[in-house]
């Protein structure tokens, strides 16, 4: 009985520490020259947000889902966690950083550098991202 | 010989017409001139462009204003099915023997897409060239203008013809459109098309005569209404302008459900129009809508960039 009581102790510290360990996502942080890129729209427009928002459901929603919870129908295909916008983590990056990971991609998020060949539309898809802050 | 006077004084109208025009809006071209912001690099608008006024190179049989980014790929399929009212017959169309084009477009240049396509119907061969001569800008410049053109080479066996050159034909087409707001768009156009060879009888008199002119103009109306981000309504009208001595074509009417992702379009369609082609429906459209002479079809665009 007793080894019965110490080996489900044993387990149980053992699953414990293993939920500690992180789960493998990586971290993405854009080149600080990249990150420190200031918005060239000084003032954000309602046809801004709204560009970026056509955007955004043409070129983003299908994995990112349509409040950017990362809830999108190609979600769970995904090898790469697709993030949450509406997270003040996601939220507290720059437009930058942003702009910058749109535009250059990494694993499953493809480049959008020449399928948006006009910066100002990444500008404008950056300026609905920050709309969808919780 | 009075209908051959009356082709030149059209088709020297339409053209003269054309480079007015067209020398009026070059100059407001130049408003759009690009700037760079010095804090950032980026380049930057004078005037905001108007985007996504269409999302594809189609509006159901017609071309929009759209000329997609530089780089750009595009393949096209374009399926027409059999007209509906045969019934059961043939299951409404569509088993009926389709009509069916295969096209490339590609962008070189900003604002300027050349490509060419196979049509199933007498194997015609189209070359084609798109320029996008002004975009709508928020603010300086109300509508955006796009010239389209097209050559169509009939690639059936030569006994077919009497001339090489009776197997071309062209299409010459000016398109202005304007996005209302952020649901609606709308888009006028006129077009000229221009056979080479026509059909001819002999009247009584023993005179052989063209049953149709060679030169065809055409004004059409067409229009998109989104109804999600991703999904809108389509409707095209194209009416014929030009009086012909008999077999006058019918209006083209048509209605189509678009959808859109990052890559491709999808237009689902219910038109009169018999062909693929513009100059084929603008001179030889047969069907009558009024009598129930629609058909089914779809458009499907594949982009991909470079």
């Amino acid at each position: 009985m007793k080894k019965i009581i110490f080996l489900s102790v044993c387990a149980g510290c053992a699953i414990i520490c293993f939920s500690f360990i992180p789960d493998g996502k990586k971290t993405w942080n854009a080149p600080p020259s990249s990150a420190s890129k200031t918005n060239p729209q000084k003032t954000i427009s309602t046809e801004s947000i709204s560009d970026g928002k056509a955007l955004y459901a043409k070129h983003c929603q299908s994995c990112h889902g349509k409040s950017g919870k990362g809830d999108g129908t190609k979600a769970f295909e995904l090898k790469t966690e697709p993030g949450d916008f509406s997270k003040s983590i996601f939220q507290s990056q720059s437009d930058g950083a942003i702009f910058y990971k749109i535009s250059e991609g990494r694993d499953d998020m493809p480049s959008f550098r020449k399928k948006i060949a006009d910066a100002n539309d990444i500008w404008n898809i950056v300026n609905y991202v920050r709309t969808l802050k919780k | 010989m009075k209908h051959t006077q009356l082709y030149s004084r059209t088709f020297f109208f339409f053209w003269s017409g054309l480079f007015v025009f067209l020398l009026l809006v070059s100059g407001m071209a130049i408003a759009q001139t690009e700037g760079v912001d010095s804090l950032t690099n980026t380049p930057v608008r004078k005037y905001q462009q108007v985007k996504n006024t269409f999302e594809s190179n189609l509006i159901i049989d017609d071309q929009s204003v759209m000329v997609p980014s530089k780089n750009t790929l595009e393949f096209d399929i374009l399926h027409r099915f059999g007209i509906i009212n045969n019934g059961y017959s043939n299951f409404y169309g569509l088993f009926a023997p389709p009509v069916i084009r295969l096209g490339f477009e590609y962008v070189p240049i900003n604002n300027l897409q050349i490509g060419f396509g196979l049509c199933s119907n007498n194997m015609d061969l189209d070359l084609n060239g798109k320029y996008a001569i002004v975009k709508q800008s928020r603010g300086a410049i109300p509508v955006s203008v796009t010239y389209y053109g097209n050559i169509v080479i009939d690639t059936r066996s030569s006994s077919d013809f009497v001339e090489r050159g009776d197997r071309l034909s062209y299409f010459n087409q000016l398109m202005v459109a304007r996005k209302i707001n952020s649901k609606l768009s709308v888009q006028t156009a006129l077009s000229l098309s221009h056979f080479n060879n026509v059909p001819g009888y002999t009247d009584a008199e023993g005179v052989i005569r063209n049953t149709v002119m060679n030169d065809q103009f055409t004004w059409s109306l067409m229009g998109r209404y989104k109804l999600t981000e991703k999904m809108a309504i389509l409707v095209d009208y194209d009416q014929p302008l030009t009086q012909n001595p008999t077999n006058n074509p019918h209006p083209n009417v048509a209605f189509g459900l678009e959808i859109t992702t990052s890559s491709h379009c999808f237009q689902i369609i219910a038109g009169n129009g018999q062909y693929i082609l513009p100059q084929l429906n603008a001179m030889n459209n047969q069907n009558d809508f009024s009598k129930g002479q629609y058909l089914l079809g779809f458009n499907m665009t594949k982009l991909w960039n470079f």
